[in-house]
């Protein structure tokens, strides 16, 4: 049982990791919180399906079309809303608030395009594949495997290349980054590229997760995500990861019936939200956050 | 009504360095005493450990005979000991009377439901006469209504030096009073610290890297470098200590 | 359209903007005044009107003690939120509110027993019987309608939610006046230089946070009382929006800016009912409420990029960046 659940840590861990990445990119680089950020990854499962569903194109290329058409979208967006905002000197309370309104309108567009009920994506939710003790999906064992391989990409992006360099040192230090002569333009448009094939990403897996899906349900992993940007500690793409497999894994451990009588499955967004409570209390800066200094 | 300070052993690290390393210094009640030390000294770090902004991990801070090293910054406050810093923090969106009332201590109309008491709205009055005493003294009382936000940086400091005047101190802690001064403000200033001194009573602690406002100003000189004190003296005994010259020049030679 | 166009569709807008006024007014003091991002308000108020709900229908309590004591539950729940939220960072303390605000929404939807569960208030009681809590606030409408004299229902409820607003309007707007708001607006400015002159900074965040959910409180009781019938899902995080968007449309630190803000945005809001023009009138009901929901998204960016200072706001004064 323990290790069912483990498994199934690891699979919601991996998703939410990989969307917290994309929040983290966003927020350290552009001091962004993205609120709509949830139904950027619904606007990339639903693409997926546009292509898997009615088209029937296979699942890889559909993902992969669905990244590209979340990638596509966050770069307009940059150009259209945060970019005049950027140059009106928009404060935090401002792009939250723009981002509060784009979630707003993303998602209605959303549900006008596909309608409030589920979809599902053409793939055998049946077949299931078993490891000792542990029965994975086909759906499941697919995201392990990709969200590890993104996870893996990611990580070598941000530390072997010169733009995840950057990009981390934008994060950290805006200010010193800019005067140390990095093209500050270029970077925030491969981030916005980045975080959006993030959301795409996950997005997509999630949906394969889930195994049906619906306009709303980016809202509901949203939180998640959050919860493990803060845990990880704001501004630390890293954090994010660690962030995200951990309050996969606790969630889904939580349920262990070994565990005082498990958690109720409902609740398992409360116990994300109860970790992350937890350890602001014990460690206000986060895992891998700075320690504010006055 | 002088307090006295007394710092034993701080220790302050962040992320594993020692920003703080083990300082130790006396300020006598009524007296100057200046702070310098290159950049990167703790200068600063050492003021919010003691004003309670940052918690030492380990050492004393005596206020008076009495610890305060583990009170939030606003008990310190109350306790007497007020502290600016180092870049003026007015309230800009307030009125510049607002700015030095609100420091007004033992008011009952701050407190929740405390304005229905009569004796809140004599206090009030007290207190708006108070300010206004004060920003005459700094020649800002042709501004008590305008927004802080529309002064001047030299104007922001002399704001913030009559708002802590105003929550009646009995030590005050100077972060750099005069970076960023004109020449003009650096004199007026002089003459408003050593008054604090003289007329009022007030022992001050200042970091500055004005040496020569320092060693014109201050009955004692302390020197910090790498975390700890390295020095201390009259102005003129620490301008001959090797030590110091040392620290100065080694800073330069990239030192801190 | 025209049965929508009728007095009593208007009488019932009004309704809704008095409620939001209040439920704003806690907003403008917990962020207008001092600076606090909260993004659970309507966790308060659903707090406040479940607690009103549970315990005239469950323990039998009449009316005039439920409410009060909903009231007061949403201001202990403020407070209990804050002793340990509100020592984090602001955008930390934001994303737990938010979090609080899912929680109490998740409670109220799984737990049936104590609130009726996904179905609402109407499973309180026994079950197969329709739980009614409005009873002895429908008599006391009543006889507030025969008194002075009014058309409708909505008409009167319109009336007394306007004066309770009016009521804690005038009463926070003195509130922020005295040396007590003063020390509030400080912290919002700059509270370590609040802390540095003597203040107890978390003590008047928490007395603000207590007071501002308070107030969501009785929006809830009052939203309850309108609607006489309520389910979790009336206290989507969608609401707390409505309510940023209200405080920062009227004007932020600005008291008598959220009557104007929740009355121009209330009448916006039932102004895209009459988006009857091609090719608008080509799409079916449910459709229609999606494209309102993106007009007012649209509205609340538009807002930001071009007036972030509100109706009443001044340029200089703005509170957003």
């Amino acid at each position: 049982m323990f290790w069912q659940l483990a498994a199934n840590g690891l699979v919601t861990g991996s998703v939410i990791a990989i969307a917290a990445v994309g929040v983290s990119l966003v927020y350290g680089i552009l001091r962004l919180v993205n609120f709509a950020y949830g139904d950027f990854m619904a606007f990339g499962a639903l693409a997926a399906y546009a292509f898997n569903g009615p088209l029937g194109v296979g699942m890889v290329p559909a993902t992969l079309l669905g990244m590209l058409a979340t990638a596509a979208l966050s770069l307009v967006l940059d150009v259209a809303l945060w970019r005049p905002l950027r140059a009106r000197r928009a404060g935090f309370m401002s792009l939250f608030l723009a981002s509060i309104g784009l979630a707003l309108v993303l998602r209605q567009v959303l549900l006008l395009a596909y309608g409030p009920q589920p979809q599902s994506y053409a793939v055998d939710q049946y077949k299931v594949y078993v490891l000792g003790s542990v029965r994975l999906s086909e759906p499941q064992l697919i995201t392990i495997i990709v969200a590890a391989g993104a996870i893996g990409a990611i990580g070598v992006l941000l530390a072997r290349t010169t733009l995840g360099r950057t990009m981390r040192a934008l994060a950290d230090d805006r200010a010193l980054a800019a005067i140390a002569g990095i093209h500050v333009g270029r970077v925030i448009r491969y981030t916005w590229l980045v975080s959006g094939l993030l959301a795409g990403l996950a997005g997509v897996l999630a949906g394969l997760v889930q195994s049906s899906f619906d306009p709303n349900f980016g809202f509901q992993l949203l939180l998640p995500v959050f919860a493990a940007v803060v845990l990880g500690g704001i501004g630390s793409a890293y954090g994010a990861l660690a962030g995200g497999l951990v309050l996969g894994l606790a969630m889904e451990l939580s349920t262990w019936p070994s565990l005082f009588g498990g958690v109720d499955p409902v609740y398992k967004p409360v116990v994300a939200f109860a970790i992350l409570a937890g350890a602001l209390m014990v460690r206000p800066q986060g895992l891998f956050g700075r320690a504010r200094v006055v | 009504m002088s307090a006295s300070l007394h710092v034993h052993d701080v220790v302050r690290a962040f992320d594993g360095v020692r920003a703080v390393d083990g300082a130790s210094l006396e300020v006598a009640p009524g007296s100057i005493t200046g702070l310098i030390g290159p950049n990167g000294a703790g200068k600063s770090t050492l003021f919010h450990c003691i004003s309670g902004f940052l918690r030492p991990q380990s050492g004393r801070v005596l206020l008076d005979g009495r610890r305060i090293d583990r009170r939030a910054p606003h008990r310190v406050a109350r306790s007497g000991l007020i502290r600016t810093f180092q870049t003026p923090r007015a309230l800009t969106r307030m009125t510049v009377a607002e700015n030095v009332m609100l420091a007004a201590p033992r008011h009952p109309g701050e407190r929740l439901g405390g304005s229905l008491a009569p004796r809140a709205r004599r206090r009030e009055r007290d207190v708006s006469v108070r300010a206004a005493e004060l920003l005459e003294l700094v020649r800002l009382d042709g501004h008590a209504g305008a927004l802080a936000g529309t002064l001047s940086g030299g104007q922001r400091k002399l704001l913030d030096l009559v708002r802590a005047l105003m929550a009646e101190p009995r030590i005050l802690l100077l972060d750099e009073p005069m970076a960023g001064v004109s020449p003009t403000l650096r004199v007026e200033l002089l003459e408003h610290i050593l008054a604090l001194r003289d007329r009022d009573g007030i022992t001050l602690l200042i970091v500055e890297h004005d040496l020569d406002f320092v060693m014109r100003a201050s009955d004692h000189v302390i020197v910090m470098n790498d975390g700890r004190v390295i020095a201390q003296g009259s102005p003129d005994e620490v301008r001959a200590d090797e030590r110091v010259v040392d620290a100065y020049l080694g800073a330069h030679h990239g030192g801190a | 359209m025209n049965v929508l166009a009728s007095g009593g569709f208007w009488a019932f807008v009004g309704v809704v903007a008095g409620i939001y006024t209040i439920l704003s007014l806690g907003l403008q003091l917990q962020f207008g005044f001092a600076g606090l991002l909260n993004f659970g308000q309507v966790a308060f108020m659903a707090i406040g009107a479940y607690t009103m709900a549970i315990l005239v229908v469950k323990e039998g309590w009449s009316t005039w003690l439920a409410a009060p004591l909903g009231v007061a539950a949403a201001g202990a729940a403020g407070l209990l939120l804050g002793l340990p939220a509100l020592r984090l960072r602001s955008d930390y303390f934001a994303i737990v509110t938010i979090a609080f605000s899912e929680i109490v929404r998740y409670v109220a939807t799984n737990e049936n027993s104590l609130t009726g569960g996904s179905q609402g208030t109407i499973a309180l009681g026994k079950v197969g019987v329709a739980a009614q809590y409005n009873g002895q606030w429908e008599r006391f409408q009543a006889r507030i309608q025969g008194w002075l004299g009014l058309s409708s229902k909505d008409v009167t409820m319109l009336v007394i939610v306007w004066a309770a607003a009016i009521v804690l309007l005038a009463l926070v707007w003195l509130a922020v006046r005295t040396p007590w708001g003063r020390v509030l607006r400080a912290i919002r400015e700059d509270e370590d230089a609040a802390a540095s002159l003597g203040k107890n900074v978390l003590a008047y965040k928490l007395q603000v946070l207590a007071i501002g959910s308070a107030l969501a409180g009785v929006a809830g009781c009052f939203y309850a009382w309108q609607f006489s019938f309520f389910s979790p899902d009336d206290f989507q995080p969608l609401l707390t929006f409505f309510a940023w968007m209200i405080v920062i449309l009227g004007g932020l630190g600005r008291v008598w800016a959220v009557p104007v803000g929740a009355v121009v945005f209330g009448f916006l809001f039932a102004g895209t009912r009459f988006l009857d023009f091609p090719p608008l009138s080509y799409l079916g009901g449910a459709d229609r409420a999606y494209v309102r929901l993106i007009v007012i998204g649209l509205a609340i960016i538009g807002l930001v990029l071009l007036r972030p200072q509100g109706i009443l706001g001044k340029r200089e004064e703005m509170v957003l960046e």
